[in-house]
């Protein structure tokens, strides 16, 4: 289970040349997820979603508050943890001069999979995700699609607790992220826990069990989805969403 | 979890070796110390060796003697007579090496400081010397003075014990300061494209997030720029020997000089270039990762490859030899005792004190890239 608690993030950002100022990228936000559960992340862009994730992931260290994987903080078990999770996003990028199978292999390698289950591992995978055919391709060579189920067959190959996808269907064509979303609902089936950030709220209706809508770095809303549209009297995430922040957008 | 820092490694060297960037200024620049080497052969033979025809038009502006016009047959001089002006027309269009001019008896020679005015004002300095003793010499005996008693009045004679040859020690020594040089190139690709080049390519933020502590990512990324470095340090210095010793045969100015090195002035070379390119490649990293953009990181290096390389001409050049507190300082410790292993004269002192220092030296900046890697400021820079 993932208990996030009280989470702020504190950045410093350039006015002008000269000066220099503090703002709240996230603001005392608080969580829970268990097991087989989507938790959709939600809000414009600037709400916070990434650095939110960030924070989950590792990458950034929270201002304040506190994010125990299992009772487990990154600051007592750091590896522990990052060796149960696997984390997407749509700015992530793949090494270029790997063939996927040398990037799986590695990735097996660093998550400390045993030499014959990696094999194993990397075989099922690439059977699942249909990647066969171009295993042993550069990956510079591949399509965004291929390059996409790559991504999916980096996350899934350890066989990870936790999901952190960060806006990993953005940019991507219909059927790139379709790969993604049934992955999602795969993994779901498997027990395992999905935390998924979007601002395609259409999307994350119709995967999410519950939704965590942030605005200004501010949770605004947590629910499931049938719960938030019937407490706001509208019918889709959209409206629910402008509903509570008055009907403007806080694009940043 | 304990292979972690050999699973980077192996990931930077796959992708160094798979780079044809990496590979053209790991394996390429090299090459460029074989060319040097012939090239300034060339140029110094060329000098060393100038015939006496390409220097010996030299502008007369007074009417010449008849020991003035003995001597300069004597000496293959081709005499141009005119007025100052007129030759100094001429020696603007280059059809005088040099003129002078006289008033009474004072002489002015006019040059500028090319090859061939250099060469001619030495001729004529032998030409006045000579026509000096045969005037002297006339005088003494119109005054009836045994001229040989007087102007040998004591007698010099030069013996060399050992032959030294400027030119062919310089070259030697230029060698290897450019390999110094060639590793610094070598460095700076490989530094680059794996710390700003990562975070702009965008794997930066996959790599963070494998349970990887940040020591091993950036040994990791050390071991695998000092790997480029080394390999470059070693074919440089390998294409430096090799070149000193084809062209010893082929050029004159190599007579009576051993280009040969011992083995142990080859194993002190290989052990300046090993530390020199972990120093090197840990510093590279350093600036590197601090930059916001590939191109930043790229300018921000440029400078290395001058420094690298100055230290080592200007102590050469002036004559400096290493002490102790030479073998400590960065930069100029690796110069001077190359210059050192040039003349073997190499201390092993020298080189242990060398040694123990870059390790300091290089724990501190994987300290400091160690601690750059936590900070959000240098893993999210835009």
């Amino acid at each position: 289970m993932i208990v996030v608690e009280h989470i702020t993030k504190k950045f410093v950002r350039d006015v002008t040349k000269y000066k220099k100022e503090e703002f709240l990228a996230d603001d005392d936000i608080s969580f829970q997820a268990e097991a087989g559960e989507i938790i959709g992340i939600l809000g414009p862009n600037g709400a916070g979603k990434t650095t939110l994730l960030r924070m989950m992931a590792g990458i950034l260290e929270p201002t304040k508050g506190t994010i125990t994987f299992d009772g487990m903080t990154y600051q007592d078990h750091e590896i522990e943890i990052k060796q149960q999770i696997a984390y997407l996003s749509g700015n992530t990028k793949l090494y270029d001069t790997l063939t996927p199978y040398e990037l799986l292999k590695m990735c097996c390698d660093i998550y400390n999979v045993e030499k014959e289950k990696a094999e194993k591992r990397i075989a099922e995978v690439s059977q699942v995700l249909k990647m066969e055919a171009f295993l042993h391709n550069k990956i510079a060579n591949l399509s965004t699609g291929q390059t996409q189920k790559v991504n999916i067959a980096r996350c899934l190959v350890h066989d990870p607790k936790y999901y952190i996808l960060d806006e990993a269907t953005t940019g991507l064509d219909i059927i790139s992220s379709q790969i993604i979303l049934d992955f999602m609902k795969e993994e779901r089936k498997r027990k395992k826990t999905i935390l998924y950030s979007t601002h395609y709220m259409e999307e994350a209706e119709n995967i999410c069990d519950r939704v965590i809508m942030i605005n200004k770095g501010k949770v605004i809303k947590i629910g499931t989805p049938a719960e938030i549209k019937k407490d706001t009297h509208t019918t889709n995430l959209r409206d629910a969403f402008f509903a509570m922040i008055g009907g403007v957008s806080n694009e940043e | 979890m304990k292979n972690n820092l050999w699973n980077i490694l192996k990931k930077e060297l796959r992708e160094l070796f798979r780079d044809k960037k990496s590979l053209a200024m790991m394996l390429v620049i090299p090459i460029f110390i074989p060319l040097l080497v012939i090239g300034m052969s060339a140029l110094f033979e060329s000098q060393t060796n100038m015939s006496v025809d390409e220097y010996n038009r030299i502008g007369f502006s007074y009417t010449l003697s008849e020991v003035e016009e003995s001597l300069a047959k004597e000496m293959d001089i081709e005499v141009v007579a005119g007025t100052e002006d007129e030759l100094a027309d001429a020696y603007q269009k280059g059809d005088v090496d040099l003129y002078i001019t006289k008033n009474a008896n004072h002489y002015v020679i006019h040059s500028n400081g090319s090859d061939t005015s250099t060469y001619a004002a030495s001729l004529m300095e032998t030409y006045f010397n000579a026509y000096k003793e045969s005037l002297q010499q006339k005088y003494l005996q119109n005054n009836n003075i045994n001229a040989d008693e007087i102007l040998n009045i004591i007698t010099v004679e030069q013996q060399v014990v050992e032959e030294e040859n400027f030119f062919a020690n310089y070259i030697k020594n230029y060698a290897f300061l450019f390999i110094l040089m060639a590793i610094t190139v070598s460095a700076t690709y490989p530094a680059t494209d794996t710390t700003a080049g990562e975070r702009e390519r965008g794997t930066l933020e996959t790599l963070l997030t494998f349970p990887i502590k940040s020591r091993d990512i950036i040994v990791g990324k050390f071991l695998g720029v000092s790997v480029s470095s080394i390999i470059t340090g070693l074919l440089s210095l390998a294409l430096a020997v090799v070149s000193l010793i084809i062209t010893k045969d082929m050029f004159s100015i190599y007579e009576g000089v051993d280009v040969m090195y011992s083995a142990s002035s080859i194993l002190y070379a290989i052990v300046v270039i090993v530390t020199y390119s972990f120093f090197i490649s840990g510093l590279c990293i350093a600036i590197a990762s601090t930059a916001k953009t590939f191109k930043e990181a790229q300018s921000a290096l440029t400078p290395l490859t001058f420094i690298s390389l100055f230290p080592g001409m200007i102590a050469f050049m002036i004559g400096i030899t290493t002490t102790p507190l030479l073998a400590v300082i960065p930069f100029l410790n690796f110069t001077t005792i190359f210059t050192d292993i040039t003349a073997g004269n190499a201390n092993v002192l020298h080189i242990v004190l060398m040694m123990l220092s870059t390790i300091i030296y290089i724990s501190i900046v994987l300290v400091y890239i160690i601690k750059q890697y936590k900070s959000e400021k240098v893993l999210f820079a835009k």
